[in-house]
């Protein structure tokens, strides 16, 4: 091993040392809690909090429960859109247009969430809750637009916002792959009479990895997303199946609740335990995606 | 009444002129070998047909093209790449999907039978017909990346055939393959001719003189010969005929 | 007929597609023109040079945000940068080595990780033991966000080197360290310095991070150990309150950090498509 490599050296483990030593303060911070609930933390919907630290009770099942629920309907919108998308600008756009779209998305991709944030607490959220009063009294017993008094801030409403702050990852994936299919089968597809619609079908289904990867990356963005989610969730410990109540995700609990979390014995290790479930979830997710799209490309 | 018709085809790649008025008769049945040495246009000339330059926004072609004395540039393209298959200089089927699906999906979606049972009979015909049913018989719903070389080719015609076309372009076939492969693919010619028109591209002489009964010889975007086999290669009636079918340029 | 009305509805939502995507983007940014330039227009440079005002008083300024903002992406690229960029140089350099081939997917992971907690591991890290909310540890927060971007641009810039100037260098006798930052990284600076500018355009524009380091300063502008605001930060907390005047400054601010996040992006991202 050269010099230069030792000197280097550091640098590196650096980052491999962060995650593990956050890996180490999350289990460390989130022990007293184990200890007291065992997993009663994860599969209870209660937060009692209290001055009398023996009748502190913390589940935080509501918030996993709004994790899955926002980011599921953020993966919903955000896979056909992203296809397409990807679709249009590779075979159809001219080149101007394609420029204007790519560049748009890259600044979608890396605009500040709380931009996201302010729009949707005080532009999206208004809006669909017009929409939601509507598709409450006009049907109500469809258990998706079952909630009362709908206010727009929702698990709806979140779930499209992150739809709209993470397609830009997947569409940029997706496209890159679709664009470096090999031209012998885009010319062997098109020479067998098929319209651009089977075709498509066809060569997208050769980058299916890809597209899962995005998939999964996506996911990924979608559960750590924070402030933009806290400002239009509600925050309210709700486990509810319609669209339009209000809920909890578990970044938008940390955030919403360790101002006072300190004031009390237990609630500051609840929170951290939420923390290393976040950190599970989102380590989990995007290591599939990273994954699925090492094992493709060296097919 | 001729297979093909081409009339004056000049096709332009971002400006530079690639085919400069190319004019040829092919008639129907049998073999028809375009040769010349690389570079000269032939695949350009190939693609032009079935219309597939089109997938290059930066190419500009005049003239025209007939079908059985239909213009291609007036028909549908779809209905023109259904009567004119195509197989690649490099094999090429699609890899994610099964040799089965490879066969059927384009024929399925230009709907040429119409239910499985039938679908389940063109694609053992259309692998029959390319010579390869037999090796692949059990193995029909596994992938078609797992296949040889010479294999995928066959898939590749099999795939073609199965669009029930009149005509068969093929872009240097061999070009990829080994001796023996390619052998197996020179033979499948001689069948299929009997039946489709085949327009094949090579930039081998002697292959042109196994499989064809006409000739082109395409120099530089231009047909500089045109004619029987025999006569071509036996009594050149040009200078850089003789050249070419000789070895002295290639 | 109906192969070519599939034909058609997919067309159709190819279009739909690309108009979906594009038309939240051009909302939300006439919407922080619409709502934050006219505050701007109204209380002129007041409102970037003072400090928050109370409830619906009028008057009022974010400069401390401002100063926060400037003060912590500052620091973090102090810190981080060239810490990132040592680690690109490694996995650039040694790409076949265990770390490298576990340090690239580990970078594209942390690319994405939720930032929320990289703030609560810097809380318990920094802020606990020092016992106060500082500039510096939201710095710290900021540099290890910044890291994956830094690093990957760093990497990439490097490796599409074309390998004849590095072996003319060898050639000549260089050593490999002199070779690395005296050829490859002078080759790769467009590279490497786009990899800097979107870093901290990216964490100028964080916000969870710095909810449990930075902690949050109204009125004062502190030293690095002392709670700090940021443009983000404020925007966060004043749209959670009930006062119109808290709601105007928070348009004012969010038009003021899609400005700043625009002047580095865009000539950046544009300067990428010339290469």
């Amino acid at each position: 091993m050269d010099r230069f490599k030792i000197l280097l050296l550091p640098s590196v483990s650096l980052a491999f040392g962060i995650l593990l030593l956050m890996l180490i303060t999350f289990f460390l911070n989130s022990w007293p809690i184990f200890e007291r609930e065992g997993l009663a933390i994860y599969t209870s919907n209660i937060w009692r909090a209290s001055e009398i630290p023996e009748e502190e009770f913390y589940g935080i099942l509501a918030a996993i429960y709004g994790t899955v629920y926002t980011s599921l309907i953020a993966i919903l919108i955000a896979t056909p859109i992203s296809i397409g998308l990807a679709v249009f600008v590779v075979d159809i756009a001219p080149r101007k247009i394609r420029e204007l779209i790519v560049i748009s998305t890259d600044i979608m991709a890396g605009l500040p969430t709380i931009l996201y944030g302010i729009w949707g607490i005080f532009v999206l959220a208004p809006i669909l809750s017009n929409f939601m009063v509507f598709l409450h009294d006009s049907f109500p017993f469809i258990p998706l637009f079952s909630y009362r008094n709908p206010t727009g801030y929702s698990f709806l409403t979140a779930g499209i916002l992150l739809a709209i702050m993470v397609t830009p990852f997947a569409t940029a994936l997706i496209r890159e792959a679709y664009a470096a299919i090999p031209p012998i089968y885009r010319e062997g597809a098109h020479s067998l009479a098929l319209t651009r619609y089977e075709a498509t079908k066809l060569l997208l289904g050769y980058i299916k990895p890809a597209i899962l990867a995005g998939i999964l990356l996506a996911f990924g963005r979608a559960v750590g997303e924070t402030v933009a989610v806290s400002l239009v969730i509600g925050n309210s410990f709700n486990i509810h199946p319609s669209l339009f109540a209000p809920g909890y995700t578990i970044s938008s609990l940390i955030a919403n609740q360790f101002g006072n979390a300190f004031a009390y014995s237990y609630m500051p290790h609840a929170l951290f335990a939420a923390g290393l479930a976040l950190f599970f979830i989102g380590l989990a997710v995007n290591l599939a995606g990273v994954l699925v799209l090492r094992r493709w490309r060296y097919a | 009444m001729n297979a093909i018709e081409i009339d004056d085809l000049r096709v332009k790649y971002s400006n530079v002129e690639v085919l400069k008025g190319i004019n040829l008769e092919i008639p129907e049945r049998g073999c028809f070998a375009i040769m010349g040495p690389s570079g000269c246009g032939k695949s350009t000339l190939l693609k032009a047909i079935n219309r597939l330059l089109e997938l290059n926004p930066d190419v500009k072609i005049s003239g025209d093209i007939r079908l059985f004395g239909e213009s291609v540039f007036r028909m549908d393209v779809t209905k023109v790449r259904r009567e004119i298959g195509m197989v690649f200089q490099f094999p090429n089927p699609f890899p994610h999907m099964s040799i089965y699906d490879n066969v059927a999906y384009a024929a399925r979606c230009n709907k040429i039978v119409k239910n499985k049972k039938e679908l389940d009979e063109l694609v053992e015909w259309a692998l029959k017909k390319a010579a390869l049913y037999d090796e692949v018989k059990d193995r029909l719903r596994k992938k078609a990346s797992q296949l040889s070389g010479g294999q995928m080719q066959r898939l590749c015609i099999a795939r073609a055939l199965a669009l029930k076309p009149k005509v068969l372009l093929m872009d240097e076939p061999t070009a990829n393959l080994d001796p023996i492969a390619s052998g197996k693919i020179e033979e499948l010619i001689h069948e299929l001719k009997r039946d489709y028109t085949v327009v094949i591209v090579t930039h081998s002489p002697a292959q042109a003189a196994r499989v064809a009964d006409f000739v082109a010889f395409i120099y530089m975007g231009k047909v500089v010969e045109v004619g029987d086999v025999s006569e071509v290669f036996e009594r050149p009636k040009h200078e850089l005929t003789e050249k070419y079918v000789t070895g002295r340029i290639g | 007929m109906l192969r070519e009305i599939k034909n058609g509805v997919f067309l159709f939502y190819l279009l739909a597609s690309s108009v979906l995507i594009l038309l939240p983007l051009a909302h939300i940014l006439f919407s922080v023109s619409a709502n934050g330039l006219p505050v701007l227009m109204s209380r002129g440079m007041e409102f970037l040079t003072s400090t928050l005002p109370g409830p619906n008083k009028p008057g009022g300024g974010i400069f401390p945000a401002i100063f926060g903002t400037f003060t912590m992406v500052f620091l973090s690229s102090l810190i981080g940068i060239p810490l990132a960029i040592l680690a690109g140089v490694f996995i650039a350099e040694y790409p076949k080595s265990i770390i490298s081939n576990l340090a690239r997917p580990l970078m594209l992971i942390m690319l994405e990780f939720p930032t929320i907690l990289v703030g609560l591991f810097v809380m318990v890290v920094v802020v606990i033991p020092m016992g106060t909310f500082s500039a510096i540890a939201g710095a710290i927060a900021l540099a290890i966000i910044m890291l994956p971007y830094v690093t990957t641009y760093t990497e990439q810039a490097m490796r599409t080197v074309p390998e004849s100037y590095k072996e003319g260098a060898y050639a000549l006798g260089l050593k490999k360290a002199r070779v690395v930052f005296a050829i490859t990284m002078r080759l790769a600076r467009k590279g490497i310095l786009t990899g800097m500018l979107i870093g901290m355009a990216k964490v100028a524009g964080e916000t969870a991070p710095l909810i449990f380091t930075a902690g949050i300063a109204w009125r004062s502008i502190g030293g690095i150990n002392e709670p700090t605001g940021a443009i983000p930060l404020w925007i966060y907390y004043l749209v959670q309150q009930p006062y119109a005047n808290y709601h105007e400054m928070a348009w004012g601010a969010a038009f003021i950090l899609m400005l700043i996040f625009l002047a580095v992006f865009l000539p950046v991202r544009l300067m990428m498509v010339r290469s």
